[in-house]
């Protein structure tokens, strides 16, 4: 059996289960946040029973309209801090706490390898970084999660990703995840997991790693997951909150398909042009593209090594006057660490808003919304039209190297200019 | 269990900020379930007439029991359950597509409402087209043109008397009792 196979067939309590078989099983963890988390806590009390199945289990995060933007989004966070303490969750992340529910559930040791984790978020996929299996459910699914701990799956076959070589500075794991959704496509993975492997995923960090199995459900799999390694077992040294144990797959397991990718064959940065994540073409083809907006962050590319990289960039240098540059760390963690090595003193020197570790403008929740007509190069994982504002707005999604250097410009720029 | 309705015809790649855009989640009253249905029945699809893959009359005459049925790829991108509830609360019974992203498959069905995913069903509709389909059988009919299909989907088995009792809540509420 393949990793998510065998991580299946344990929480089913099964010897073997089968692509596309369905399975009930129990959930390791469960995460809500403020976007969805009142409806889940309305759908959950409409279901008439009293406690959740195990609070211990539960993760609740704010990070999308936090600090809330106005009365409506101040009270479902009142409801959603209402129901935690009424239901004894510990593990609760207020606004300056935590910071993007994915990165928080990594970096403070929550998903550990072979757990089922389910969120209110289709970016759940990021925590199959640490070889769990990791998907998003809606609301009234998580209701019936709260109450029984149970979930039913349909079984996903495997695609394997397989990467060899070393990807060539600037051009980060975020070029290649846009590589690969340029072969898959927007619905290459429906229902199927993709499995990354290779030497190129085995030599890179646990922070680029997380763009792949972030991004993984832009090609429409259920998730996306990595087998894990020596770089997991150091990452969750002094996070991990409690013991697991590491489950492989097997050597003989069958994938539905493998798709080979060359690092070294990554020539330029990459772009996905609007109004798709696989519209991906060389830097070189939209380089000076004129954009109002350039954004570092979200779930996909805040961690630490993205503002290293961005500071780089920026560091003794100006954004375009005439661009609207906004750095927003994943997580307080993030914030802290840029914060002890001067990345946000650089950031702010250049003439860029520095913003609370939040989901920011990615999904037109709060602050950095698009008006009509403006064009947005951003480090987040969607371009759909709308997704940011208006629905005439463009969104060019890109690595933090590649927005860094087009901040500069004030249009769609190689980073390659300054390395 | 039969579902008849008049077709609207949409194309590929249908995503959920287009269903229902980010800039509403947070509307809408969740534990007033009249004032809520009405607000996300009202937002969903608001900027239709910046879109090529939804007839752009579809808002102005969507009715109850209206069927959708799709090209590839429906209801790629997001979690939010708004995306399906909008469909629901504007009057369509049931999608039938080519193919359906999971999460709003799931999302959908939890709604009681089928979510159907046929490959080639799309080239077989148009806007207008008369449907049947039916869930046990597992048969989709187009009354206007004759042709008949059947469809093999990758459910639990209780999923049906989950659509019977009206979605994934009123269904445990169903097993309590």
């Amino acid at each position: 059996m393949t990793l998510v196979e065998k991580i299946l067939a344990r929480k089913a309590g099964k010897k073997v289960v089968r692509p596309d078989e369905i399975v009930e099983v129990s959930v390791d963890l469960a995460m809500i946040h403020d976007a969805l988390g009142a409806h889940t806590i309305a759908r959950f009390r409409e279901l008439g029973v009293k406690g959740i199945w195990d609070p211990a289990k539960v993760v609740v995060v704010l990070d999308h309209y936090v600090p809330n933007k106005d009365i409506d989004t101040a009270k479902k966070c009142l409801n959603i801090k209402k129901f935690v303490l009424e239901q004894g969750i510990e593990n609760y992340y207020e606004v300056g706490k935590g910071g993007i529910a994915h990165q928080v559930l990594v970096e403070k040791g929550h998903v550990l390898p072979g757990m089922i984790l389910v969120g209110v978020d289709s970016h759940t996929t990021t925590s199959g970084v640490m070889g769990a299996f990791a998907t998003g459910i809606g609301v009234d699914e998580m209701a019936v999660v709260f109450k029984t701990g149970r979930l039913w799956e349909r079984v996903p076959g495997t695609i394997r990703i397989n990467v060899e070589g070393k990807l060539k500075p600037p051009v980060m794991s975020k070029d290649l995840m846009l590589v690969i959704l340029k072969r898959l496509g927007v619905s290459g993975a429906l229902f199927k997991s993709l499995q990354y492997t290779g030497s190129t995923i085995s030599q890179m960090s646990i922070e680029s790693r997380m763009v792949l199995t972030n991004m993984a459900i832009e090609s429409g799999a259920t998730n996306g997951i990595i087998e894990p390694d020596r770089r997991t077992l150091d990452f969750l040294k002094g996070r991990a909150n409690q013991p697991f144990e590491m489950v492989q797959a097997d050597k003989d397991a069958e994938y539905a398909e493998t798709m080979e990718f060359h690092a070294e064959g990554i020539k330029e940065p990459m772009v996905a042009v609007p109004p798709k994540p696989s519209n991906a073409v060389g830097v070189t083809e939209v380089e000076g593209t004129k954009i109002d907006q350039a954004f570092i962050g979200a779930c996909t590319n805040g961690r630490l090594e993205d503002l290293r990289i961005a500071a780089r960039i920026l560091r003794g240098r100006k954004v375009d006057k005439f661009t609207k540059v906004i750095v927003i760390p994943a997580s307080q963690e993030v914030l802290k660490a840029a914060l002890a090595e001067g990345l946000i003193a650089t950031f702010v020197e250049a003439g860029a808003v520095v913003g609370p570790p939040t989901c920011g403008p990615c999904m037109e929740a709060h602050m950095g919304i698009l008006g009509p007509g403006e064009v947005c190069i951003s480090t987040a994982n969607r371009n759909f039209q709308g997704r940011a504002g208006d629905a005439t707005a463009r969104i060019y999604l890109a690595s933090p190297a590649t927005a860094a250097a087009s901040a500069l410009k004030g249009k769609i720029s190689d980073p390659r200019e300054f390395f | 269990m039969e579902l008849k309705g008049r077709v609207w015809k949409f194309g590929k790649d249908v995503d959920t900020d287009e269903l229902f855009a980010g800039r509403f989640i947070m509307g809408g009253d969740e534990t007033n379930q009249s004032q809520y249905q009405e607000f996300i029945a009202r937002s969903g699809l608001s900027d239709v007439g910046h879109r090529e893959n939804v007839p752009s009359d579809f808002l102005s005459k969507v009715a109850p029991g209206d069927i959708i049925v799709a090209e590839e790829n429906f209801g790629i991108g997001s979690s939010r359950q708004q995306a399906a509830e909008t469909l629901k609360f504007k009057g369509v019974r049931a999608v039938v597509a080519d193919s359906i992203h999971r999460i709003f498959f799931r999302n959908f069905w939890n709604l009681g409402c089928p979510a159907i995913d046929m490959s080639g069903i799309s080239a077989q509709f148009e806007t207008g087209h008369e449907i049947v389909i039916n869930l046990r059988q597992g048969t989709v009919k187009n009354l206007t043109t004759g042709n008949e299909s059947e469809f093999h989907l990758v459910i639990p088995p209780w999923f049906v008397d989950m659509v019977e009792a009206g979605g994934l809540i009123p269904y445990h509420k169903s097993l309590k009792s």
